[in-house]
């Protein structure tokens, strides 16, 4: 009903004759009912769009012609499609499929591209990121001393403010829980334009250390955790160890950034200087009022080019961005990978529009002898043209609704299959839906294919000689034919590139998830805890704690080993440190060659099957005061030590020199870091981690222990919440589940694309042979084979098959070149895929072809030849 | 003033506003049609021709309290203007002339 009010809003723009109407309505509805209004509004509607069409302004002038003759194309229009309901319903429901899938794909990218931020005046609020050597992600980018020195000098901006990712410990009613959360400054609440409902925000004066102890939590956590009590603030809570009192509570669904589900001041120690190297800060600010984006950019150069000045160490050749907040805070590549969506999504709706095409061709050719009357009869062929356009416009407009309802399906399916975790992360997924945006998109598609694929039909129809047409048995002129042919080789050409990229998205993730990873994640549990600094606040707490809570959770009954490393494979974290090879000296010591960093306890390598190739694991004898040690992967071993034995070598982590003992092999930490990274392994007993996870290689199902294993961690400390507590395979399906979004949309597009192009070909078959029956009937009569015919009519098919095969294959080994560089490797190109999909494309077409192909050789001489 | 062409549902809608004096507006009007002269009008149809006579000068229309059963809207009541009532005359007349005499065939 809203619906219906809606396009009744829409059509009728006159306010005081949409409340009279609107009245007129609701009066009635009481007596009549939902389903009434629905259809009397829908039908009000259209009275009134048809009233306000330019058309009929432009009649009021002209005396009413033109009006009543659109009106008279719409009803003669409707007429044929009603004569031909098959056709008619095969179109609408082509038109559709494709419709609804460039609809789908379109509120994905309007969603989470243009408007993923539910924040006041968003094309305000700005994201500011450092740039230079060595400074890969932007929302991590702004160390603290550049932020506190660009919050001084940016005029351009105001209420400039900073966020760092926060592990909160929340201990409420002798309940520990992990909860995300994120350490602001002052303006963080006025810079995003967002108000607690309860409470307040933070103000600079928060920032203070020593009494930066505040918190203001978000509506989720206020009401599941506190009942939703208001006179929670100005409480007390316990965070991390700490008292903390609750200044506000954050409005329903803000959870900015990353699902924070708290706030907290960011405070600096003024004992110890704001560091200028360490960069971990999003920043974020408000455009001041006037000024615009360029101005904010040119202004954040100039300070940035004086910060680099002032300081050369940290700030060479480093630089300043100001993105629009929701520009910026897109992960780069979501661009890249939406745009290859909608591209395929376009592509499969080319193939709707090539079948639509081919119909209408076929009822032109149908339609020749009644248009070449109408012709000889005086009609202009621009009114035959613009009728037969009405008539597929007619259809397109049909089709939006099943399209929409299509969309809405596959948009609630993408909505619900992506995981609660991941949906934080991808602000705006959370309002994935239809809305007007998306209505107005799919009619003006659906209007824009309807006149694509209309055009060369209607042209086609109303060219030709009259007299030709009218002759008696006149056959259909060639021309005709050749486009129809060509229309088909065309959609086979377009559907192989969109089969094969499926196909290398499929495998692709299918190799990440299922292949090998170096280490055999089935029968593992993988859990986090994060050591807040007031509990464990040195090495050695830290150490005594994982120790013990690795002897607790092996002493669990089922598990048969466990470990810990600071960051497990396939979680999303990692860690990298730059080394410095004994005896090879780095040329550039500034920017020291990076590898992977791991810090694990002596049975990680068991734990997770990862082979060692060669020396020794490490052993309970690595002692914090024993000498220091480590591991190198193979990838490392081969890339600095090439050709040498490192076992014995020596090189220095992280300002620790160290001895290689032993050599591990390779394995995948996640799918966007390539395969085998040079990784060094260290000891945990040696450097402590305040994050760490444990790793439980169970006995049998691994699942099963979850509850078990939480209960023994709790048993090491109460107040210490674990989290993201799932199985290996989980954990590797989650951290892909990006990639597998990717394939399976690609897929569905893809076999959207085969199953059009097949009944493209076999419309074609089927009309070429009805063309040839005459010729057909009289082989049979000469004493042509069942098998004769069945080649002649397949190979004709074939022959298309074959050619748009090879224009497909060309095109597709293009695309795979653009789909390498744009999705990291993800999908080489692989010569057999392209054969397999080349093949299963013929094999598809040549069955579309048979069918007709089939029925052709039982076409009876007598009938076929009487005919005539 | 020059003569104002009237069409069949035109003359039919004014009828109807005049036979429903100070209660017409688009829902009783539509009732009228349906009941007197036994002929379905839809909707959309009625609204056009409202807005149309309104245009030519044939009705006035003025609106009514905020009523709660109309979600807050108020009703809009149309009256017939004297232009319209001597335009449905004359086409009366004419056709009065034209049945004279017919009476037996028809």
């Amino acid at each position: 009903m809203k619906l219906a009010r809606w396009i009744l809003t829409l059509a009728v723009r006159d306010a005081t004759e949409r409340e009279m109407i609107l009245g007129d309505l609701e009066e009635e509805r009481a007596a009549r009912g939902g389903a009434w209004y629905c259809r009397e509004a829908t039908a009000i509607a259209a009275h009134a769009a048809i009233r306000r069409s330019p058309a009929r302004r432009r009649a009021s002038r002209s005396g009413d012609r033109l009006m009543s003759t659109l009106l008279k194309d719409i009803r003669y229009g409707w007429r044929g499609l009603r004569k031909r309901p098959m056709v008619t319903l095969t179109v609408a429901a082509t038109l559709a499929l494709g419709l609804g899938a460039n609809a789908a794909i379109f509120n994905l990218i309007d969603r989470l591209v243009f408007h993923p931020l539910p924040f006041a005046d968003p094309h305000r609020v700005v994201m500011l990121a450092e740039t230079g050597p060595g400074i890969e992600f932007r929302k991590e980018s702004v160390s603290p001393a550049n932020f506190l020195d660009w919050r001084r000098q940016a005029g351009a901006l105001t209420a400039l403010t900073a966020s760092a990712w926060w592990d909160a410990n929340l201990l409420e009613k002798n309940d520990p829980e992990r909860v995300q959360g994120a350490l602001v400054t002052g303006d963080y609440f006025d810079a995003l334009g967002v108000r607690p409902v309860l409470g307040r925000g933070f103000v600079h004066d928060d920032e203070t250390f020593g009494r930066h102890h505040l918190v203001v939590l978000g509506d989720e956590l206020w009401k599941r955790r506190f009942a939703g009590d208001p006179s929670v603030v100005g409480r007390s809570i316990t965070i991390d160890g700490a008292p903390y009192q609750v200044v506000g509570v954050a409005p329903p669904r803000f959870a900015f950034p990353d699902g924070a589900a708290l706030w907290a001041p960011l405070a600096f120690d003024p004992k110890t200087a704001p560091t200028r190297h360490n960069r971990y800060l999003t920043v974020f600010g408000r455009l001041a009022p006037g000024r615009t984006l360029a101005d904010a950019q040119s202004q954040m150069e100039v300070i940035a080019t004086r910060l680099a000045q002032q300081y050369p160490d940290t700030n060479r050749d480093h630089g300043a961005r100001v993105y629009l907040l929701s520009e910026g805070w897109l992960d780069e590549g979501t661009g890249t990978i939406l745009s290859l969506w909608q591209a395929s999504a376009f592509v499969v709706l080319l193939i709707a529009c090539a079948n639509i095409a081919n119909l209408l061709l076929a009822r032109a050719a149908e339609r020749r002898r009644e248009i070449a009357v109408r012709l000889a009869l005086g009609a202009s062929r621009g009114r035959v043209i613009r009728e037969l356009l009405t008539e597929s416009v007619l259809l397109a407009v049909l089709s939006v609704g099943p399209a929409l309802a299509f969309a809405w399906l596959a948009l609630r399916l993408i909505r619900t299959a992506m995981p609660a975790n991941i949906i934080r992360f991808v602000p705006g997924w959370e309002s994935l839906g239809p809305d007007a945006r998306l209505f107005e998109f799919t009619l003006a598609l659906a209007v824009a294919t309807a006149c694509i694929s209309g055009i060369l039909p209607a042209v086609q129809a109303a060219r030709g000689k009259v007299s030709d047409a009218l002759k008696e048995g006149g056959r259909t002129a060639t021309g005709r034919q050749l486009l129809r042919r060509a229309i088909v080789v065309g959609e086979i050409a377009i559907a192989l590139p969109l089969l094969v990229a499926a196909g290398l998205g499929v495998i692709g993730t299918n190799r990440f998830l299922n292949g090998p990873q170096g280490y055999d994640p089935d029968g593992v549990l993988t859990m986090k805890l994060v050591l807040p600094d007031r509990t464990y606040p040195d090495d050695a707490a830290r150490r005594a704690l994982v120790e013990r809570a690795v002897r607790e959770v092996t002493a669990v009954a089922g598990v048969a080993d466990a470990a810990a490393v600071n960051n497990p494979p396939a979680s999303g974290g990692s860690a990298s440190r730059g080394i410095e090879i004994d005896g090879h000296p780095s040329a550039d010591p500034k920017n020291p060659p990076s590898v992977e960093y791991r810090v694990v306890t002596e049975r990680y390598f068991g734990v997770l099957r990862l082979p060692l190739v060669k020396g020794r694991g490490f052993n309970t004898g690595d002692r914090a005061e024993s000498a220091p040690v480590g591991i190198v992967s193979e990838s490392l071993a081969r890339k600095f030590w090439p050709g040498e034995d490192p076992i014995g070598r020596r090189m220095k982590v992280a300002d620790t020199w160290i001895t290689v003992v032993g050599i591990s092999g390779d394995i995948i930490h996640d799918w966007f870091l390539r395969r085998n990274v040079p990784t060094v392994y260290r000891p945990m007993a040696q450097a402590p981690s305040d994050y760490f996870a444990v790793l439980v290689r169970a006995g049998g199902d691994p699942a099963a222990l979850a509850g078990p294993v939480r209960q023994a961690l709790l048993r090491v400390d109460a107040s210490q919440p674990v989290f993201d507590l799932m199985t290996m395979r989980r954990q590797l399906s989650e951290r892909t589940i990006g990639l597998q979004f990717l394939a399976a949309i690609m897929a569905s597009f893809a076999v959207l694309a085969l199953f059009l192009a097949a009944v493209g070909l076999y419309a074609v078959v089927a009309y070429l042979i009805a063309q040839r029956r005459h010729e057909i009937g009289l082989r049979i009569a000469l004493g042509a084979s069942a098998a004769d015919v069945l080649r002649l009519t397949v190979g004709q098919a074939f022959r298309l098959t074959l050619t748009g095969t090879t224009i497909g294959l060309a095109l597709s080994i293009a695309l795979s070149r653009v789909m390498e560089a744009a999705l990291l490797d993800i999908a080489s190109h692989d010569a057999r895929v392209f054969a397999t999909f080349a093949g299963v494309l013929m094999a598809a077409a040549l069955l579309a072809a048979y069918i007709p192909a089939r029925r052709a050789t039982a076409i009876d001489p007598m009938i076929a030849l009487r005919a005539e | 003033m020059p003569d104002i062409y009237l069409g069949e549902l035109e003359q039919i809608v004014l009828l109807a506003v005049l036979r429903l004096g100070d209660e017409a507006y688009a829902v009783p009007i539509l009732e009228q049609i349906e009941r007197q002269a036994g002929r379905r009008v839809a909707r959309g149809a009625l609204y056009t021709a409202l807005d149309r006579l309104e245009a030519k000068g044939c009705l006035r229309s003025r609106l009514g309290e905020p009523l709660a059963e109309r979600g807050g809207r108020a009703r809009r009541y149309f009256t017939v203007t004297p232009a319209a009532v001597r335009a449905l005359k004359a086409s009366r007349t004419a056709l009065l002339r034209l049945w004279n005499g017919l009476e037996s065939i028809l």
